[in-house]
């Protein structure tokens, strides 16, 4: 089944057209990179599929149930906020810059929304919590704050956060690139661990070895389109389209 | 951090809405008893008229005087210090019965419903002993000194002013006005001007015991009378004072009260004013149940006991006294804190809603609270029920009034220091928050508000010691916090310790204040 559909997603910011005519769809346990040229609307499409962003014309459904659908003159039609909100469980954004809340130890940014907006049961919220920790290799950083870590340290936290939420789905935005290279494989460490356990995942990225290695499905995407979708072997090894072998090249892959 | 739970938050929010809904359904409602009270409107720092004496008691001959009248007419006295400039709103609003307090009539005559003179007071000028000015073209070139709305300045500048004193007015280097005589008479001791103007009994307080520095000019600015003021209109008890007045006079009791206040050569209360400023008849008195002042009677009244002038008090004195001020400086700072923080916040959430409409209200009105003077707001808190809704308030209502106007113009800068906290917050807070499944109000609690505190920490921190300072503008209502009680005291002591000792006490608590703040401040920096 797929977890996510957008279809024909159009957005503009005032005249500039950011997304032309995106078709996007993840299936459970898939991996997708979502490669591409900056400004070619990566990010907004992601804000688009988590909400923080509205597309003006197009579809959007989780799990088959539609949330976003067109009206009869072809936009974007939103539902309230309640059932915007509902949607929006199914799903976790790790954003480039963490957004960990500097306040809250790293216990309390993982345990706070389970226990006090979700309303689960304090003792499994933090039982899982220690597990997820020890998943992102943290477990002695329970009484941190967010500022007394490293950068790699703080995005392991915004990835155990988002996953103690139980989302269906988890969007990465550019995960590694606030971070210093070696750092990185701590990031990919923690990824393709979750890639093993079926966890799906929609990563945006500019890092093309990353992309290959944790990916089943390679989107590329230029000037608000999706010009080339596929296995990561024909999408970064054998690409057809132009602009992919333009943007690899520059890459020196 | 810990956030307050939901439900203090509720019950504080409660508190705060029926607080002010009791202080103003107190403060509005009229009080019965008022009737027989007797209202004097004096401004305490105008001895031998009216003035705090060393034991904080308000003294004076006016007062003497009045409370004469209360008591033949079986009122109660209520002696209520006033700040001047707003004698007229005071007046008209009725919470004085009258202004009795050295007031001059010349030049007035039309504005109040006026006693007969009682005091014949002229202006006189102050000059050092060592000088050389010998009379009043002496003055050529010099600084002139006088206070502000008083007679000695409409005597020189005044539409009602001679053409000599119109010339010397003119003659003058300077013509500088001051709030109080005790400053004028300190500029003068310390030779920074040269003369200072002012009612001949004022003088006569202020010289005593200083006669070695300062000395008058034998020639007058001009000579004036004294007069009890009611509101336009009020002959009723007009007449009753006047009544009683004269029955004073005739058996003798004004006299010794004037003696007592060593103003027996300027008192001018006579039963040959037949009529008063305003033309209508002085009532006549029945003399039968009264007896006459003999000579003997005079005789004897020079054993009267003379009041002195207030005593030296020592700062110990001094401390004590104002200390009660402190208390009332305290009950400003921290209730204007306790109404003015919360109600900065809810600012902040209008000036911040998406609805336009409400944002520009609390835009407008943020804009006018800090664009406008906080004396002028105390101004119209106080003297709007009677001006615009026509209501009596009572005295209490003062002190209400002083809260009031503080939250309502700290509201608005807080709620402007809080805004800018939001607004540094980084706007992935908020989305991260949103995609967590934060609704918009668990994200203020939860998220923003907590960051936000942090943040404001340093600027309101400025804030609250500004308001410490701050409070003493309460003097504008006429409300004896410390520094109203301090000015009184330098006025009644002519000397400025009382100001010094006020300064300390401000200093001490801003020290205190400042290191609280830096406590709490460092608790909640454990984090970046
Ligand atoms: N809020 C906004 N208002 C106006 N223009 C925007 C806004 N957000 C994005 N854009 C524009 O939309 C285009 C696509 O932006 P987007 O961030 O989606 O690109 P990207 O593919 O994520 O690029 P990068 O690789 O640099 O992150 C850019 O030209 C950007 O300037
Ligand atoms: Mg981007």
């Amino acid at each position: 089944m797929n977890i996510l559909e957008m279809k024909h997603i159009k957005k503009s910011f005032s005249d500039k057209a950011v997304l032309q005519d995106i078709d996007l769809c993840v299936s459970t346990g898939e991996v997708v990179s979502i490669l591409g040229p900056s400004g070619s609307g990566k990010s907004t499409l992601l804000r688009c599929a988590t909400f923080l962003e509205r597309a003006d014309s197009g579809e959007i459904s989780y799990l088959g149930e539609n949330v976003v659908r067109n009206d009869s003159s072809g936009n974007a039609l939103y539902p309230k906020r309640k059932d915007l909100q509902k949607a929006q469980s199914n799903f976790g954004l790790v954003f480039q810059d963490f957004n960990l809340f500097p306040h809250y130890t790293v216990m309390k940014n993982i345990t706070h929304a389970p226990i006090a907006i979700q309303k689960r049961a304090k003792e499994e919220v933090f039982q899982e919590a220690r597990q997820l920790l020890a998943k992102v290799g943290l477990t002695d950083k329970e009484d941190a704050y967010p500022c007394e870590l490293s950068g790699g340290q703080q995005q392991r936290v915004a990835i155990a956060r988002a996953l103690a939420l139980q989302p269906k789905i988890l969007y990465f935005d550019e995960p590694t690139s606030a971070l210093d290279p070696e750092i990185t494989a701590e990031i990919l460490r923690v990824l393709k661990q979750l890639a093993a356990e079926k966890m799906t995942m929609v990563i945006v990225t500019h890092e093309i070895d990353f992309a290959r290695m944790v990916s089943d499905r390679v989107v590329f995407m230029d000037n608000g389109y999706v010009v080339e979708d596929g296995e990561p072997e024909d999408v970064i090894d054998n690409p057809k389209n132009e602009r992919t072998k333009a943007f690899l090249k520059k890459l020196h892959v | 951090m810990r956030t307050l739970t939901k439900h203090t938050k509720g019950a504080l929010l409660c508190v705060l809405l029926c607080a002010i809904g009791g202080v103003l359904f107190t403060g509005m409602s009229p009080q019965a008893k008022e009737q027989t009270q007797f209202i004097v409107g004096f401004d305490a720092e105008f001895p031998p008229y009216g003035y705090m004496d060393e034991s904080g008691e308000y003294v004076g001959f006016d007062l003497s005087l009045a409370e004469e009248v209360c008591r033949r007419n079986d009122w109660t006295l209520v002696k209520r210090p006033i700040a001047w400039d707003s004698k007229d709103s005071e007046l008209k609003s009725g919470s004085i019965s009258c202004l009795w307090n050295g007031f001059t009539m010349n030049g007035r005559e039309k504005d109040y419903t006026w006693s007969t003179p009682y005091v014949d007071n002229s202006q006189v000028v102050v000059i050092r002993k060592d000088s050389g000015i010998k009379k009043l073209s002496d003055l050529k070139n010099k600084i002139l000194v006088v206070q502000s709305d008083s007679s000695a300045l409409s005597a020189l500048t005044g539409e009602d002013a001679t053409e000599d004193n119109k010339k010397l007015a003119d003659s003058l280097k300077e013509l500088q006005q001051v709030g109080d005589y005790n400053s004028a008479l300190m500029n003068l001791e310390s030779g920074m001007v040269d003369a200072v103007a002012m009612d001949y009994g004022v003088a006569a307080y202020q010289l005593e015991g200083k006669e070695d520095t300062f000395i008058l000019l034998d020639e007058r600015l001009s000579t004036e009378k004294y007069g009890i003021g009611f509101k336009l209109g009020n002959t009723k008890l007009r007449d009753q004072v006047q009544t009683s007045l004269l029955e004073m006079l005739y058996d003798g009791t004004f006299e010794r009260i004037a003696k007592e206040w060593k103003l027996d050569s300027s008192t001018c209360l006579s039963f040959d004013d037949k009529t008063y400023a305003d033309g209508k008849p002085v009532p006549a008195i029945d003399t039968d149940s009264l007896s006459k002042a003999t000579e003997k009677q005079d005789a004897s009244s020079d054993a009267v006991k003379v009041k002195k002038k207030a005593q030296k008090m020592s700062i110990r004195e001094i401390t004590r006294q104002l200390s009660s001020g402190m208390l009332a400086t305290l009950a400003i700072f921290f209730l204007t804190l306790l109404f003015s923080m919360p109600l900065g916040l809810l600012l902040t959430a209008i000036r911040m809603s998406r609805f336009k409409p409400l944002q520009w209200i609390a835009k407008i009105y943020i804009s006018i609270m800090r664009g406008t003077p906080l004396m002028l707001q105390l101004l119209v808190v106080f003297f709007a029920p009677y001006y615009v809704l026509d209501v009596k308030t009572p005295y209490s209502y003062r002190f209400m009034a002083v809260i009031i106007g503080f939250s309502l113009n700290y509201a608005a800068y807080f709620a402007e220091i809080y805004r800018s906290g939001f607004q540094g917050i980084p706007i992935g807070q908020r989305e991260a928050a949103a995609i967590m499944g934060y609704s918009r109000l668990q994200t203020f609690f939860h998220i923003l508000f907590p960051q936000m505190v942090q943040r404001v920490m340093p600027p309101v921190t400025n804030e609250i010691i500004t308001l410490v300072k701050d409070t003493s503008l309460a003097f504008a209502l006429s409300y004896a916090e410390m520094f109203t009680m301090a000015k009184q005291i330098a006025a009644a002591q002519t000397s400025l310790t009382a100001l010094f000792v006020a300064g300390v006490f401000y200093y001490l608590f801003n020290f205190i204040v400042a290191y609280g703040m830096e406590m709490i401040e460092k608790r909640l920096d454990y984090y970046r």
